[in-house]
């Protein structure tokens, strides 16, 4: 017979997933739930003035920035994998550093170098002594601009997953290609493009939800999106349950995004074990030909990441050093402990997750760990007035008060970021070799000795790539905690919203270029474990 | 006539000679079996045969024409040359039709007709619509031959084409590459470090030893009388197992 412990213990993964469960889905559902609450006339006046412009917006800025993203990413990684020029190694990482400006601190800096006086037509009329109120450029506050800046910050998604596709493709498949009457331009077409089409892909999934879920950056170039007509329906018409209503609209069509992506990638689903790890020979390439690939790859560095930073640092240190007083400390501190606690939190559930899944298989609980992966989809404000929804309930039932709390955003973040330590950590674990489990519990290990003893060592690097991707998304998530932050507690990316939401965009300069040196500190540290795991 | 003719080519990796003057004449519709230990050069030169590697001395001649010397080069996908990985490097996003018709011209009807052809000849019409993961060594090996073998390619170059299979497979996956080979009276150059890959499939055997050929001739010829103690050597090694075996049967049936 036994026991009422050891039937207990027994039961422990279940209960741990169904907690887990109802934490991170709960607030979705309740979302959902919003549809079948009455409709007001908030929706009759939407729809009539505003609804068809907010998806006409959203779709050709999605639309405009794959291909921005799709060009510049798939051809920089394109060049950076099969080519051997001039600074090649520097391109190689240099080209992830766009990752650390988020769009809306790109868009403003944009503003301040392309507006009516801005840095870059003063240079242009001083130069050539035109009239000083003469805009050389044309403004950027559009959807053109905002393309533009998505592009620019958002194509290191593609950049990276392209660049790991191609160098992953073996060079027998091309040699063959090219036996077969291929010519070396065509392979690229042909052959490298369509094996490397559903990695791709799911960077271009990323890169439109990144986009859609954007409301720092259409804000500030005022451009009416559905993001942003969440925001505005809720405190410019002071209706939440139609904010809440447009929300879930938002999510059903992410869904059915996600729903058709899988399938599509269903259908064109192929094994690339076949394919052998002989790498690519890269073309070394001579003169023009190593110069444009030079210029090439040096215009996303020069204006996703360089132009930028020149601007924000000359804002910063020309008007506004005053800034790094005793606030700034303390919004540098609640945004770096917001990171690591999410980070850890995250890491630790996914580690349990996946350790549970890897000892006994199970179906039902490796759907639930998907289902609380699909966060990543959602934008942050739909999660946020689905948390809202949560600590309602909870107060209700137990009158406790979480609205307004740091547990509130901890707790949006992970539900919005799990999916990236989960990606890594199952990574991790499907490197270690069953036969290693059996050894080690033939040995006379308990299972939680081998997971202290073997796992955790060997799972060190992932562990900190997971913890390190979900720090870089924290410090930079605008719209979720623009709505859950406790009262006067200020992150970086809120004091920066802060100010440009006033036109301030000097005073925005200062956390601005704060939140970009904070990102590059986990790009950093990213690139070189990345570049050391590659070499072991 | 010389259907490919190799003159004194010459390469080298590193500052090591991996080529050394290596000349070879192939007859149309002939098999040679290119045999030696790793490391002596033998996937260097299909690839200089192939154009994908450029030689550092020599010329390579297809049906009497020079497709590469020091002045020339002809690039691959010009010379219409077919070749076989040991690896397979099937694409894996194709299926196994699509593959095969991967570098045939033509109308669509003919691809299809000429795919059906091949894949019949191989015995495998059955996985025409199958993706390569799904198919056995085998059969992915089969594939790789007959998408080499479908755009009529002027020479067929294999490289170890029949290794990491097991015995059985092999030994009919070679009869059964000869025959059509034989059928087709294509020219064929496979390199291997297998004597018996030599045995069952060539018309003759080349033995390159550091860079250079050291013996060639009928495959009978070549076994009967290896010309120094290595080429023996190897040779036993190769088939060491099977005349053990046959002095036990032999001693104990006596």
């Amino acid at each position: 017979m036994k026991s009422i412990i050891e039937k207990t213990l027994e039961k422990l993964p279940i209960l741990f997933f169904t907690f887990i469960s109802l934490i991170f889905l709960t607030p979705i559902i309740l979302i959902l739930t919003s549809l079948f609450q009455g409709y007001s006339d908030s929706w009759q006046h939407l729809f009539q003035t505003v609804l068809a412009e907010y998806l006409t917006n959203t779709t050709i800025l999605v639309a405009g920035v794959s291909i921005g993203v799709f060009v510049l990413g798939v051809s920089s990684a394109w060049i950076v994998t099969t080519c051997d020029f001039k600074g090649k190694k520097i391109f190689k990482w240099a080209l992830i550093l766009p990752l650390a400006i988020p769009p809306y601190i790109m868009a403003y800096a944009f503003t301040g170098l392309f507006d009516s006086g801005g840095t870059m037509n003063n240079v242009v009329n001083s130069i050539f002594n035109i009239d000083e109120n003469y805009n050389f450029f044309p403004s950027v506050r559009n959807l053109g601009g905002a393309i533009t800046i998505f592009s620019f910050t958002l194509y290191p998604y593609v950049y990276l997953i392209a660049q790991t596709a191609f160098t992953n493709q073996s060079r027998d498949v091309f040699d063959i290609a090219r036996t077969l009457g291929l010519s070396k331009k065509s392979t690229f077409y042909k052959l490298a493009l369509p094996l490397a089409r559903p990695s791709i892909i799911a960077g271009l999934m990323i890169v439109a939800m990144e986009t859609i879920s954007d409301f720092g950056a259409v804000e500030h170039f005022a451009i009416p999106t559905f993001t942003s007509g969440i925001f505005r329906t809720w405190f410019g018409m002071n209706d939440i349950v139609t904010a809440k209503q447009l929300a879930a609209v938002l999510f059903i069509f992410f869904l059915s995004f996600l729903l058709i992506e899988k399938y599509s990638r269903k259908k064109i689903q192929f094994n690339l074990s076949l394919t052998t790890n002989r790498e690519l020979v890269p073309i070394k390439l001579y003169g023009l030909k190593s110069l444009l690939a030079t210029i090439f790859c040096s215009i996303p560095i020069l204006i996703g990441f360089l132009i930028p930073i020149t601007q924000l640092l000359y804002w910063t240190i020309s008007f506004n050093l005053e800034y790094f007083d005793l606030n700034f400390v303390y919004s540098a501190i609640n945004t770096i402990s917001l990171a690591l606690i999410s980070g850890i939190f995250c890491v630790s559930v996914s580690i349990i997750v996946n350790y549970l899944l890897r000892m006994k298989e199970n179906r039902p609980l490796s759907l639930i760990n998907k289902a609380i992966s699909s966060g990543y989809g959602i934008p942050g404000v739909v999660l946020a007035l689905g948390v809202l929804d949560l600590f309602s309930l909870i107060n209700i039932f137990t009158d406790t008060m979480l609205i307004g709390s740091v547990f509130g955003l901890i707790l949006i973040y992970s539900i919005k970021f799990y999916a990236l330590p989960n990606s890594s950590i199952e990574s991790g674990f499907r490197k270690i070799n069953k036969s290693v489990d059996d050894a080690a519990l033939s040995l006379g290990s308990t299972k939680l000795n081998l997971l202290k003893r073997i796992h955790l060592p060997m799972l060190k690097s992932s562990s900190l790539i997971a913890l390190l991707l979900i720090s870089i998304e924290v410090i930079k998530e605008l719209p979720a905690t623009l709505i859950l932050r406790p009262f006067n507690f200020d992150t970086l990316s809120v004091s920066a919203y802060m100010f440009a939401s006033d036109e301030r965009m000097v005073e925005a300069a200062a956390p601005s270029i704060a939140i970009v040196i904070v990102s590059l500190i986990p790009i950093l540290l990213l690139i070189k474990i990345l570049d050391r795991n590659k070499n072991e | 006539m010389n259907k490919l003719k190799l003159d004194r080519i010459t390469h080298s990796y590193s500052g090591k000679k991996i080529l050394d003057n290596l000349s070879l004449e192939i007859l149309e519709g002939e098999i040679v079996c290119l045999i030696g230990e790793s490391g002596t050069g033998k996937t260097t030169l299909l690839r200089i045969i192939a154009g994908l590697e450029r030689q550092e001395g020599g010329s390579v001649l297809l049906d009497n024409e020079i497709i590469s010397n020091q002045s020339s080069h002809l690039e691959t996908h010009k010379r219409n040359i077919g070749l076989v990985l040991q690896e397979r490097a099937l694409f894996p996003h194709l299926n196994v039709l699509e593959n095969i018709i991967f570098g045939m011209d033509g109308t669509k009807e003919e691809k299809i007709n000429r795919c059906d052809e091949l894949l019949s000849l191989f015995k495998i019409l059955k996985y025409k619509n199958s993706f390569p993961h799904s198919l056995s060594g085998g059969e992915q090996q089969r594939v790789a031959l007959a998408r080499a073998l479908a755009p009529n390619p002027k020479i067929i170059l294999m490289d170890e084409p029949f290794n990491g299979l097991d015995r059985a497979l092999k030994f009919s996956l070679r009869i059964d590459t000869k025959k059509i080979l034989k059928q087709n009276n294509t020219t064929a150059l496979i390199v291997s470090h297998d004597f018996n890959d030599g045995l069952t499939c060539a018309d003759k055997l080349a033995i390159v030893s550091e860079g250079r050929i050291t013996q060639i001739g009928k495959p009978k010829d070549v076994v009967l009388n290896p010309l120094n103690k290595d080429i023996k050597k190897q040779f036993i090694c190769e088939t060491g197992d099977m005349l053990y075996w046959k002095s036990v049967i032999e001693s104990e049936t006596t």
